[in-house]
C-alpha cells in the first residue's frame, strides 16, 4: 500500500486525472441522439353531426447532434394528423423547433434558430406524459398558442449565485396581425419559421424558480405585428402585442396541482379589425387550475406507476376587451371543465381518458366530449 | 487492486480532463469530506474508486460517473462513508440547456444518508422536479446503481 498525504487540492486533482484515464469517458464526444414523442386521440362529441374521430395527433422525432462539448444542434420534426396530401384539409409536417446551442458557461447557453417562445408550462415542455388530459388544454391553444416557435437568437441558463433561478431571453421575429382572429386570438399570427417577416422584432423572456416539488414561472412577450402595413402604425414595435404569463406547479406526495394565467394586450385592435375584417380583442385573457391525485398511492406506496385522477377548470376569453364601438361575442367567453384519468405504467408512457364540459357565456355551440388517448416520449 | 499514487501523472493532458474541470472534483471532495484529505484510488475491474482518508482514519469513498440526460452525459460524483451510507451526490458537469435543476442542493440533499437497502426511486423516497423529468430520472437511477455497486464492493472487501 502506498499512500501519500498532500494538500487536498493536489490530491483530488491527481485522483481525478487518474480516474479519467481509465473509467468511462467523461467528455461529450461528437454524438447523435434520436428521441421522440407522440399522441393518439379518440374524440367523441355529442354535438349534432360531430361524431367520433380518431387521429394520430402528433408524431414527433427528436433529433440532436453534439459536434463537440460546446456546440449542439437540437430539433423536433413533427407530423400532425398522420399524413398530408395535396388539396386536402388538415395534416401538417413542420419543424417544431430547430436550433443550435453554444454553451458559454455553466450559467449561459447562447441559442439561435427556430426557438420556443418561453411562455407558460406547455410551450416548452409538451410531451404528452407530462400533462393530464388527452389533448392540451384550450388555454394552451387559444391564450398561449402552443407550440409557439419563432426564428431568433437568445440566451438560456441559470442565474449565478442563486439556487433555483433559471432564465431564458430571446429576440425573435414578430407576429403578423393579419392572422389574428376573434375566436383564436393571436394564434394565426405565428410565423413558425416559414419565410418569416422580420419587419417587427419581438422580445420575450422567462424567469423560473424551482425546488423539489415546486416550480413557479413568469414570462413576458412584447413585439410589433404591423409587418409594414401603414394602417397599423409605424416603427419597430408598430401594432404592439404585449403578453404576461404566470405558471405554478406543486407536487406533494400523491397530490399534484398546477395553474396558469395570462393576459394579452393588442394595442391596435381597432385598426387591425378594420384592416382585416375581424373583431380582434384588444384584451385577451385566460386562466386554469388543475388538481390531481395518484390513486395508486392508496393501494401501494411502493409503486412508481401512477393513476392520476384529475379535474381542470379553465376560463378563456379572446374578447375580454374590445375597441370602442364593437360588441363582444359571448361565445368567445369560454369555460371548460375537464375530468379524467391518466394512467402511467412508467413515467414515459401515458394512457388517458377524460370527459369535457365545454360551455360559453352565449350558450351557443356547447358540447360534451369524451376522449381517449395514448402518449409516449423517449 | 490498488493503484499507486505515483501513477497520477498518467492521464495528464487527456481530452477528458479538459472537459470536466478538475477544480470541480477537488471542490466537491472538499465540500463532502472537509479538508486535509489524503486521496488515492482503488481499481475494481475496469473502474476506479477514489479513497478518501485523513491521517489514519478512513473517511469514505467517492466515484465520478456519467448518466445520459436527454442528449448529453451528466457527470456526477457520488460519495459514501465507510458504512456505505451516501454522504452526498454532486453534479460536476451538466451540459444540457434544460433540467439543470438536478444540480440544486435542495434536490441533491434528498440522497444523503441513503443506504443500499433504500429504494432511491422517484415518487417513493425521492421527490422530482417539474419540467426536469428526464434528468431527475437519470441521476436518481445512476445514484441507485452507484450506491449498490459501491456497497457491494465494500462488503466484498474490495474497498477498504
Amino acid at each position: 500500500m502506498h499512500l501519500r498525504t498532500c494538500s487536498p487540492a493536489k490530491a483530488a486533482t491527481a485522483a481525478y486525472l487518474l480516474l479519467t484515464s481509465i473509467s468511462a469517458p467523461l467528455s461529450a464526444q461528437a454524438s447523435t441522439t434520436l428521441g421522440g414523442y407522440g399522441e393518439f386521440h379518440y374524440v367523441n362529441s355529442n354535438r349534432l353531426g360531430a361524431g367520433a374521430v380518431g387521429t394520430v395527433k402528433r408524431f414527433v422525432l427528436y433529433f440532436a447532434h453534439s459536434f463537440d462539448p460546446r456546440i449542439t444542434f437540437r430539433s423536433e420534426l413533427e407530423v400532425e394528423d398522420a399524413k398530408v396530401e395535396g388539396g386536402e384539409e388538415g395534416g401538417e409536417v413542420a419543424l417544431e423547433q430547430a436550433y443550435l446551442d453554444f454553451r458559454l458557461s455553466d450559467h449561459a447557453t447562447a441559442r439561435a434558430g427556430l426557438v420556443l417562445v418561453p411562455l407558460g408550462i406547455l410551450n416548452e415542455t409538451h410531451e404528452p406524459p407530462t400533462f393530464n388530459g388527452v389533448a392540451r388544454a384550450d388555454y394552451h391553444s387559444v391564450v398561449i398558442p402552443t407550440t409557439w416557435r419563432e426564428l431568433g437568437v437568445g440566451v438560456v441558463g441559470t442565474i449565478p449565485g442563486t439556487e433555483g433561478l433559471a432564465y431564458r431571453l430571446y429576440l425573435v421575429n414578430g407576429l403578423l396581425a393579419e392572422g389574428f382572429t376573434a375566436e383564436r386570438g393571436i394564434r394565426g399570427g405565428r410565423q413558425e419559421g416559414k419565410e418569416a417577416s422580420f419587419a417587427n422584432p419581438s422580445l420575450t423572456g422567462r424567469l423560473e424558480y424551482a425546488r423539489p416539488g415546486v416550480k413557479i414561472g413568469g414570462a413576458v412577450y412584447y413585439g410589433g405585428s404591423a409587418n409594414g402595413d401603414p394602417r397599423l402604425g409605424e416603427g419597430v414595435f408598430a401594432a404592439p402585442v404585449a403578453m404576461v404569463a404566470l405558471d405554478a406547479r406543486l407536487e406533494r406526495g400523491p397530490w399534484a396541482f398546477r395553474g396558469e394565467a395570462a393576459y394579452t394586450h393588442v394595442s391596435k385592435a381597432e385598426e387591425i379589425s378594420d384592416a382585416f375584417g375581424e373583431t380582434v380583442g384588444s384584451r385577451m385573457s385566460g386562466w386554469y387550475g388543475e388538481g390531481a391525485y395518484n390513486l395508486l398511492h392508496l393501494l401501494s406506496r411502493e409503486s412508481t406507476a401512477q393513476l392520476n385522477a384529475f379535474v381542470r377548470y379553465e376560463r378563456l376569453n379572446t374578447q375580454a376587451g374590445l375597441p370602442g364601438g364593437s360588441t363582444a361575442d359571448d361565445a368567445f367567453a369560454r369555460r371548460i371543465t375537464t375530468a379524467g384519468l391518466t394512467w402511467k405504467p412508467i413515467s414515459n408512457v401515458a394512457i388517458k381518458g377524460d370527459y369535457q364540459f365545454r360551455r360559453n357565456k352565449a350558450g351557443a355551440g356547447q358540447d360534451d366530449v369524451v376522449r381517449l388517448g395514448l402518449g409516449y416520449q423517449f | 487492486m490498488l493503484v499507486a499514487a505515483s501513477a497520477f501523472v498518467v492521464a495528464l493532458g487527456t481530452p477528458a480532463a479538459q472537459n470536466a474541470p478538475t477544480a470541480k472534483v477537488t471542490a466537491s471532495l472538499g465540500r463532502v469530506f472537509g479538508h486535509e484529505l489524503a486521496v488515492d484510488t482503488v481499481r475494481i475491474d475496469t473502474t476506479n474508486v477514489i479513497r478518501v482518508r485523513r491521517g489514519d482514519s478512513l473517511l469514505g469513498f467517492a466515484q465520478v460517473r456519467n448518466v445520459k440526460g436527454k442528449d448529453q452525459p451528466i457527470t456526477f460524483l457520488v460519495a459514501i462513508d465507510p458504512e456505505a451510507r451516501l454522504r452526498d451526490v454532486d453534479i460536476l458537469v451538466y451540459r444540457e440547456p434544460y433540467g439543470g435543476e438536478v444540480a440544486y442542493e435542495s434536490w441533491r440533499r434528498q440522497f444523503r444518508g441513503k443506504g443500499p437497502g433504500d429504494p432511491i426511486q422517484l415518487g417513493r423516497d425521492i421527490r422530482g422536479i417539474s419540467g426536469a423529468t428526464i434528468s431527475v430520472n437519470s441521476v436518481t437511477d445512476g445514484v441507485r446503481r452507484a450506491l449498490a455497486e459501491l456497497a457491494q464492493w465494500r462488503k466484498q472487501g474490495l474497498l477498504h
